[in-house]
């Protein structure tokens, strides 16, 4: 081949490549059986990538503006539920065809602006749609804060979604899960179970007003909601244990810890994993053994629960905040802050891959593996 | 409270609470939520004192801090102030040059 044929055939094969990465791969449905990851990103993406490829499957482009972009697969794993729009909206989408089949606005009545910190999630059986609205009424001269309430949704409400019901819930709630008796388990000062068709509350893990003898009240920051496939739902502490009754913060040992409910069982647990040496955004059990406890920031690293040890650690090409397993639990993946997800081996920590996703940075989406 | 001088209603709230000797009422947020004065350290100074648990690079922990209104005194807020701060920027990492100090708008 001539050196100008030989351009021609480059320049095409380019320009095809090219071609394929900006296809529209909206109408791409999900194949059965298949596991895929979906997150979001800047501008405004919905990405489900194929993690028998560990490639991007395809994209929908969501309406409005982005942020935060956190998300819940419904149960039948048909839809994604994205929180968008600078946090005021929810959006219901059909994975096969990314065709916008739910809308709610979270705000209620003319001059309501209505936002929401991380908090809705999906009825276990997929019908209902709970989030919890913050509002503010905007006034001519100054902003009146309203009390937050809890808005219950029917998932087969359309695009102009009306209330069903709704509640108040705390201030400073973030995030929740729903579980299979279908009771919601909402994160604020406490994590607080709810009955969402009544609105009655009790406390199913105390969190600031828990009464741990040495230790100070837990640290909490904590908005990546995953949806696990043994129905954990988990979210990362850290806490002073004080040496004596002086409780002076000199002497005290620092922990992390993880408070977990079971949406299957109801069961719920409370447990100190490491001391407090580096910070880590969100930390998840191996799916293989629930002794193993990942976490991750600045470091990928893997704790001995039970003994409180670090086994590994692997140094990272900058921050991730969200972490999350595949179904086997051989595989780690690193996303938020920039666009690209770092592959990790489960055993080893050492990072075996990158998936590049178009559009910019994932902030503080966080990203759900199920398999259709 | 030695060397702060009140300057706002809420400031002034906290010294009458600290001088009636009601500092137990004052509780620490244990959670994020979202444009309010937080002190948690962690933009210039991480919560050991130092900077090895900052993210890295800076620019990795920017949209995270943007978005949900995080240190809004740091960081200009995309959740109200600034939605399109970030447009010319959406990739943090390859196009943080085309980021831009904010300034409040005269009233």
């Amino acid at each position: 081949m001539n050196n100008k044929n030989r351009f021609a055939l480059v320049s095409t094969l380019a320009l095809l490549a090219a071609l394929q990465a900006h296809a529209d791969t909206s109408g791409k449905a999900l194949v059965k059986g298949h596991e895929y990851m979906a997150v979001t990103n800047t501008p405004n993406n919905l990405h489900l990538i194929d993690l028998k490829t560990e490639s991007v499957y395809k994209t929908c482009e969501m309406p409005d503006r982005f942020g935060p972009g956190t998300l819940f697969i419904s149960p039948d794993k048909t839809r994604a539920y994205v929180l968008n729009n600078n946090y005021r909206d929810i959006y219901g989408v059909e994975l096969d065809t990314c065709k916008q089949v739910f809308h709610a606005r979270l705000a209620q009545k003319a001059g309501e602006d209505a936002r929401s910190m991380f908090s809705f999630t999906v009825s276990a059986d997929g019908k209902e749609l709970y989030a919890v609205a913050n509002p503010m009424q905007r006034a001519i001269d100054h902003y009146v804060v309203g009390e937050p309430r809890m808005q219950v949704y029917s998932t087969d409400a359309g695009l102009d979604a009306k209330l069903l019901r709704s509640f108040p819930v705390p201030r400073q709630s973030y995030v929740m899960q729903a579980a299979d008796d279908g009771s919601l388990y909402l994160a604020g000062p406490d994590i607080y179970k709810i009955d969402p068709k009544t609105g009655e509350r009790t406390v199913a893990l105390a969190s600031r007003n828990w009464q741990r003898p040495g230790y100070s009240a837990p640290d909490v920051l904590y908005f990546w909601p995953h949806q696990q496939p043994n129905r954990d739902f988990t979210l990362l502490y850290t806490a002073a244990r004080f040496a004596d009754e002086k409780q002076d913060p000199e002497t005290a040992e620092y922990l992390y810890g993880y408070m977990n409910i079971n949406l299957k069982t109801g069961k719920t647990e409370v447990r100190d994993f490491a001391p407090l040496t580096e910070l880590y955004f969100t930390g998840l059990r191996s799916p293989k053994d629930p002794n193993l406890m990942y976490g991750v920031l600045n470091r990928l690293t893997k704790y001995d629960i039970a003994k409180q040890q670090l086994i590994k650690a692997q140094e990272l090409d900058h921050s991730y905040y969200c972490i999350a397993f595949n179904h086997a639990g051989d595989k780690v993946y690193l996303a938020g802050t920039f666009n690209d997800i770092g592959i990790h081996d489960a055993e080893s920590l050492e990072k075996i891959g990158s998936i590049k996703l178009p559009g910019g940075d994932m902030a503080v989406s966080t990203t759900q593996v199920f398999i259709r | 409270m030695k060397h702060l001088k009140p300057i706002n209603d809420k400031a002034r709230k906290l010294q009458q609470a600290s001088s009636e000797d009601r500092i137990e009422e004052v509780l620490a947020m244990t959670s994020v939520a979202g444009c309010t004065a937080t002190t948690d350290p962690g933009w210039e100074v991480d919560a050991f004192g130092g900077v090895t648990s900052l993210c890295q690079p800076m620019e990795a922990d920017l949209y995270g801090c943007a978005d949900p209104c995080w240190w809004p005194a740091q960081v200009p807020d995309l959740m109200s102030t600034y939605p399109d701060w970030n447009k010319d920027a959406l990739s943090s990492a390859e196009s943080w040059r085309n980021l831009n100090a904010v300034f409040p708008k005269d009233k």
